[in-house]
């Protein structure tokens, strides 16, 4: 019994940390999907949408509000506009005007404005940590007396936010006008522009996406773990990029399984293994992958147009 | 013409000021980063030496001039700094200060002849490689690990012990000590396990540990990781007391973590602030609004003293008679009695163990 509920508690915690792995993942599969490429600064957008929630509840902390859920829809707000405003700009800034040239540019740009974005929040905030006390402590234990399961309120709301924001992205790209027009600058932008479909905008609209998304992730995990850095965006974007991989890059439903599998993936090597081997189970699990199925769990292979 | 003379001008003033010829001392940590609170001690302790003894007249006539250079304890940084340093023509250096960034930089300082202080490192394989040049103003993860090992077999008396570390040079040698020390007095280390600095999840860890009961942890590493491990087995119903080592003791780690942070177990250096004989000391950083009773300031204003003691009792700038004049005779410093043995390590330096609290202070832990 004992043994069952470990089990549990190692799969809650793995399902907490998979769920934000899946939102960042969603916007490197996205940009991916539509533009064949891997946006490195998405990490550093990230890492913005934490610093944004973390001044916004300072702020109105420090006005006296102290209602934790009116704090965390203000600082959801502005983060994901701050946010979105940085992921329209990346991709005006630095990926536009090289978009037509070989892929190993647009990388190498990208990899310079996460670079920048990085140094950028190091000068404005400075380098050391900042940290907030937890908004929503507490959570419901159940189980043994020898082992209980604790499912703290904040591991419940990460989950949940995630599975809507999926939810609500995937009726998005699968019902709408604006979802189809993706769905077709995906498979085929050239053809869709000739069939007056404003591509621009589409890629745009992907990238502020893909931004909000990682906002709400920043949100999430800046309220969990209560502690924010400049350099937190790089391996939460490795990470991410991982599971983006992981489930087939290019496919929405692909990058939340691939997401929610690393996570638990990690942590049941940490609890069974050592903490240790958890990299190396997670990025060993990669390599399987791509040696078995090179276009991810849900990936389709990609044909040969000719 | 006028941009000519400007020119010349300017040849002048360069020259003019290396005809001065004063003593520079390369202060190398951490500006930025994560634990740039750490180079903030040091940076403050050098300082504080280097216009202490340049308002009493310098060193024979010579004035020093302190610089930063920025390693922000990353070995591949430390390497680059250390190059610029031996490039710039310094001569001694103050730092570097993590010891995974000083060990890279001690194998440069000593192929090119400069004198390096550390006085934050505390892993000992910095002065086992027999550099002639290398010195400490502070102990070694081998005594360190040992005092709290101790204590913690004497003291806390735990049942079931986990020791963690950051697989980093500094973090996972004193858990090795602790282990080690603890395993002999006959308590049973349960787990011992690497976390990865910059990792910010460790509910799968903490989960394990309370699964095999673990009622007193170690961790050896810096107060980022330590922080959040703190405050997250609070979150997740994990009381067992914790203990770091000199790495984790700055007030920082009760803004990490908060109320968490109320009864941490750390080795320090001892309160070298409160010893009678450095009040003036004190109270010349109390006017300048600084703080003297980080870990590392007392040890960084020793380590500058050293040097000028060093050039003036060789009579010489010679970093290599310099170091023979530290090992041949012993110094009085705000640190205690200072005495080097063969490697440059100081022959007598104690850790006391300190109780850490919610609002950044410490007292000493009851026997």
């Amino acid at each position: 019994m004992e043994d069952i509920l470990y089990f549990l508690q190692q799969v809650i915690n793995g399902l907490t940390i998979g769920s934000t792995y899946a939102l960042i993942a969603i916007g490197y599969t996205m940009v991916y999907g539509i533009i064949g490429m891997i946006n490195f600064a998405h990490g550093e957008i990230y890492m913005i949408g934490t610093y944004v929630t973390f001044i916004v509840i300072a702020a109105l902390g420090m006005l006296g509000i102290a209602n934790p859920f009116f704090l965390m829809a203000a600082a959801l707000l502005v983060a994901v506009l701050v946010s979105c405003a940085y992921g329209f700009a990346v991709e005006r800034v630095a990926y536009r005007p090289v978009r037509g040239s070989k892929r190993l540019i647009a990388l190498i740009s990208a990899i310079g404005m996460s670079i920048f974005l990085q140094n950028y929040m190091r000068l404005a905030q400075g380098s050391r940590d900042m940290a907030i006390s937890s908004l929503i402590p507490g959570g419901w234990e159940f189980g043994l007396e020898s082992f209980a399961v604790n499912l703290s309120y904040m591991q419940v709301i990460i989950f949940s936010v995630t599975l809507v924001c999926m939810l609500l992205l995937s009726s998005f790209i699968s019902r709408s006008r604006l979802g189809r027009a993706c769905r077709a600058c995906s498979q085929d932008a050239g053809m869709a522009r000739l069939l007056g479909i404003n591509t621009d905008m589409i890629i745009s609209m992907t990238f502020v996406i893909g931004a909000a998304l990682a906002a709400v992730a920043g949100l999430l995990l800046g309220m969990y773990y209560g502690v924010v850095n400049p350099y937190i965006g790089f391996l939460a974007g490795l990470k991410a990029f991982t599971a983006a991989v992981l489930g087939g890059i290019g496919s929405i439903p692909g990058a939340m399984l691939g997401g929610l599998l690393l996570g638990v993936a990690e942590a049941l090597t940490g609890g069974y293994l050592s903490t240790e081997y958890k990299d190396v189970v997670a990025f060993g699990l990669l390599i399987l992958i791509l040696l078995f199925r090179p276009s991810g769990i849900l990936g389709k292979p990609e044909v040969e147009k000719i | 013409m006028m941009r000519r003379s400007l020119l010349a001008l300017g040849i002048a003033a360069a020259m003019s000021t290396q005809a001065q010829a004063d003593i520079t001392i390369a202060m190398a940590g951490p500006v930025t980063g994560p634990v740039a609170q750490y180079g903030d001690m040091q940076f403050i302790g050098a300082e504080m030496a280097i216009e202490r003894i340049n308002a009493a007249g310098g060193v024979d006539g010579e004035m020093l001039k302190g610089v930063k250079y920025d390693d922000a304890c990353d070995p591949k940084q430390a390497v680059a700094v250390a190059n610029q340093i031996v490039n710039d023509g310094v001569q001694y250096v103050i730092g570097h200060l993590c010891s995974s960034a000083t060990q890279p930089a001690s194998d440069i300082y000593a192929e090119e002849g400069v004198m390096m202080i550390t006085a934050a490192s505390t892993s000992p394989t910095i002065t086992e490689q027999g550099y002639e040049l290398v010195f400490r103003t502070i102990g070694l993860d081998s005594l360190q690990g040992p005092v709290a090992g101790r204590y913690i077999a004497e003291t806390v008396k735990p049942k079931h012990m986990a020791v963690i570390h950051d697989k980093q040079q500094y973090g996972e040698g004193i858990a090795t000590g602790v282990r080690d020390t603890v395993e002999e007095a006959g308590i049973d280390v349960v787990l011992f396990e690497g976390i990865t600095a910059g990792d910010k999840d460790f509910s799968a860890l903490i989960s394990k540990l309370k699964k095999e009961n673990v009622d007193f942890v170690y961790y050896g590493g810096y107060h980022p990781e330590l922080g959040l491990l703190l405050r997250q087995s609070r979150e997740l119903g994990f009381d067992a007391p914790f203990m770091g080592p000199e790495g984790v003791g700055n007030p920082d780690i009760s803004k990490i973590a908060g109320q968490a942070s109320e009864g941490l177990y750390v080795t320090l250096p001892p309160a070298f602030e409160t010893d009678p004989k450095n009040a003036d000391l004190v109270a010349a950083f109390k006017d300048k609004d600084q703080d003297p009773s980080g870990p590392f300031v007392m040890p960084a204003y020793t380590a500058v003293e050293l040097i000028a003691d060093g050039i003036k009792g060789a009579d010489s700038t010679d970093p290599y008679d310099v170091a023979e004049y530290l090992k041949a005779n012993s110094f009085d410093t705000p640190i205690g009695k200072v005495e080097y043995d063969e490697k440059g390590d100081l022959k007598d330096f104690n850790f006391v163990v300190y109780n850490w609290h919610a609002d950044g202070t410490k007292s000493e832990a009851a026997h």
